[in-house]
């Protein structure tokens, strides 16, 4: 990445801010329902950012509340260190966005939709259409109709009418929809590439996977609120362990653990063990677990650590949050 | 591609200005230029119908000149003026607007735009020069087309109310000299009111087999008697009086002044529907209904409340743009929607009034778009 220049922007901007989001309690609501609720959203530069939760958990309308599609009712928020609304135009300068599905004037074909987006831009952006197209692959079907496309073409085109900008922030919201395996490597590819260089992607997804997989750090939102957020890795750190023991004796294992003073979990299988450990066990309790086995005569075949994935994580905070 | 501008370019290139780029009017030009039924059906009206009525005239015309008379003159001019381009070119501009108001939206490149940061007004202004660089010239086509055709292929002699062969551009005194010199011409082809308090005298008629005589009411029974060559000669000089004010408005082809007025006129209406359209249909978010609406009111309700007065309401029918632009239509021309000759009369508006109406059109229904643009949810 290279930012060459930076002009100090309109007068009160604070552009030399450290985040490409940033929200204080912004509410938007529909009548009585709250779309979004006091979300507090701090997105640091320069990483893929996943926006995860459930479909309806209202992960749309804060992405058109921060891109000026529609109004806040209350909070405040800023893009790339500028306030928005009221430096809209000077931060959605370098900002690309892909709200919803991709749609576009069906009867221009893909390069058309891209001049008439440009156009809106600055002049330079015009310039940019051929590169961005050639980027997301779509440079041999730039003149057919958009009619024609399908959807993960669409989707394609989307991305490239957001680099049109040159933009320093990417809002993709479910860039993965529509896309077979290939397509969503691709994409995942794509943004692995615009945070190498520099540029900050925050991707609304309802598939865990996908985000675990692309984002360096997520905010989980469910009805509305930002209930936590965070790097992955971070917050993984929080979440339960489990280790899978392959043994000869898996009844006569269990006893000797319970003799042994092991107060975790344990479920018994026919090949082996499953035992729960609290978020934070050192890893040498693994060993430890190993030496008694083996002291008490069971022959151990295997034993595996295993890490919880984002969408036991994301599984386990939603359902404790439901219980309470 | 590496990141290589600055974050001030939205401040640079006046992104929030309400005034549209070149860039933007061009690229929305194509857009709208591009949707192939929609303009079609624009040059069907305004170019194809009127071509295809001339170019039947001028080979009728060409195949059997005594069966079929000229392509062109004034006659033909005002027919396709007044019924086709006025009223059908006001639909298809009408129906233009409203896509251009409303397609961004129900195609979803309405956000699109928004998020370039790019001011909302000038998203909606950039279709005002876009549609009307469509509209106009087409307009100018259809009315040069016809100008060409009705005067080029105008007759030589004047048809005037059945008065075949008659000279155009005489003075008072000379179409006087013409009815004595044909006066059972005079009498029989052109009309004549007659004064009905005088009903009880007697006057010359045109009577059986084209026989002029002077009929006479004499105590409810009426009496005709064959005219004598005095009498019909003062008949006859009676009616070119009368006459005199029609004739001289009648052409063997359309002046150039009044072809002039004209296409200015017809270019404001269709100039107007496309307004009025682009207006409504962005106030609606969709194009269907304001698209319906418009057309009732070109087709019903402004021949209707232009003529029949309702008490109370007569200063709201003044309001209606309809019945303004045919208060500024051009002399020459017979009244849009039918209406003279015993039809009823358009409500009484001065000029003044009816330009104000018009203006207040333009702003009202430009100034709805343009809110409801800058305040919609995208």
């Amino acid at each position: 990445m290279s930012v060459t220049e930076v002009d100090p922007g309109p007068k009160g901007a604070a552009h030399g801010s450290d985040l490409a989001v940033e929200t204080h309690n912004l509410t938007k609501r529909f009548g009585a329902s709250v779309a979004v609720d006091g979300v507090d959203l701090l997105v640091p530069r320069g990483c893929a950012f996943g926006y995860l939760g459930p479909n309806g958990a209202g992960k749309t309308t804060l992405i058109r509340v921060l891109l000026g599609l529609t109004r806040a009712d209350a909070g405040s928020m800023s893009l790339l260190g500028y306030e928005v609304p009221r430096h809209r135009d000077v931060a959605l300068a370098r900002v690309g966005a892909i709200v919803d599905e991709p749609r576009f004037h069906a009867h221009l074909t893909g390069r058309e939709n891209l001049e008439l987006m440009a156009a809106a831009r600055e002049p330079a952006a015009r310039e940019r259409i051929g590169p961005a197209l050639e980027r997301v692959g779509m440079s041999a079907r730039a003149n057919d109709r958009v009619a024609k496309y399908s959807m993960g073409m669409r989707q394609r085109l989307g991305v490239a009418s957001c680099l049109l900008g040159d933009p320093q922030l990417l809002i993709l919201d479910e860039p993965m929809n529509g896309l077979d395996p290939g397509g969503m490597h691709d994409m995942r590819e794509m943004i692995r590439s615009f945070v190498a260089e520099g540029r900050t992607v925050v991707l609304s997804s309802h598939l865990l996977d996908e985000v675990e997989r692309t984002c360096d750090a997520v905010a989980i939102v469910d009805r509305g609120r930002v209930i936590r957020q965070g790097p992955i890795n971070e917050l993984l750190s929080g979440a339960n362990m489990e280790v899978q023991i392959e043994c000869s004796t898996p009844d006569v294992a269990r006893q000797i653990l319970a003799s042994s003073g092991f107060a975790e979990p344990v479920e018994v299988g026919a090949d082996g063990l499953t035992i729960s450990l609290a978020a934070g066990s050192d890893r040498s309790i693994v060993a430890e677990l190993n030496r008694v086995l083996v002291d008490g005569g069971v022959s151990v075949y295997r034993l595996q650590l295993n890490q919880a994935s984002l969408e036991s994580w994301f599984l386990e905070v939603t359902t404790r949050l439901g219980a309470s | 591609m590496t990141m290589t501008s600055n974050l001030a370019v939205g401040a640079r290139d006046h992104r929030g200005s309400p005034i549209p780029t070149g860039a933007m009017i061009m690229t929305r030009f194509m857009e709208l230029r591009k949707r192939r039924g929609l303009v079609i059906a624009l040059l069907a009206v305004n170019i194809g119908l009127p071509t295809i009525f001339l170019a039947i005239r001028l080979i009728a015309h060409a195949v059997a000149p005594h069966s079929y008379g000229v392509a062109g003159g004034y006659d033909i001019f005002q027919t396709l003026i007044v019924a086709v381009m006025y009223v059908f070119g006001f639909i298809v501009a009408a129906t233009l607007g409203c896509t251009a108001g409303s397609v961004d939206l129900s195609e979803g490149m309405f956000r699109h735009l928004v998020v370039t940061g790019r001011s909302r007004l000038s998203l909606y202004f950039a279709r005002i020069p876009a549609g009307l660089m469509i509209i106009v010239p087409i307009v100018a086509i259809g009315i040069i087309i016809i100008c060409s055709v009705c005067v080029f292929a105008a007759p030589t002699k004047l048809n005037f109310d059945g008065a075949n062969n008659l000279s155009p551009g005489l003075s008072r005194q000379g179409f006087i000299t013409w009815a004595e010199d044909h006066p059972r011409v005079a009498v029989c082809d052109m009309g004549y009111q007659y004064n009905k308090s005088s009903s009880s005298t007697a006057h010359v008629n045109c009577g059986p087999n084209n026989e002029p005589v002077v009929v006479t009411n004499r105590s409810g029974s009426i009496i005709a008697t064959p005219a004598t060559k005095v009498e019909l000669r003062a008949q006859a000089i009676k009616s070119a009086k009368q006459n005199y004010a029609n004739y001289a408005t009648t052409f063997l082809s359309p002046p150039i002044k009044l072809m002039i007025e004209t296409g200015l006129w017809v270019e404001l209406w269709a100039v107007m529907g496309f307004l009025i359209g682009l207006g409504l249909s962005s106030l609606m978010g969709q194009r269907t209904v304001p698209v319906v609406l418009l057309i009732v009111y070109e087709i019903v309700l402004t021949p209707l409340f232009s003529r029949v007065g309702i008490p109370h309401l007569i200063n709201v029918q003044r309001g209606l743009v309809g019945l303004a632009m045919a208060h500024i239509e051009p002399a020459g021309l017979p009244a849009v929607f039918g209406g003279m000759n015993g039809g009823n009369k358009l409500l009484t508006e001065s000029t003044t009034v009816a330009i104000i109406v018009i203006i207040a059109w333009i702003v009202i229904w430009t100034g709805l778009g343009a809110w409801r643009m800058a305040t919609r949810d995208a």
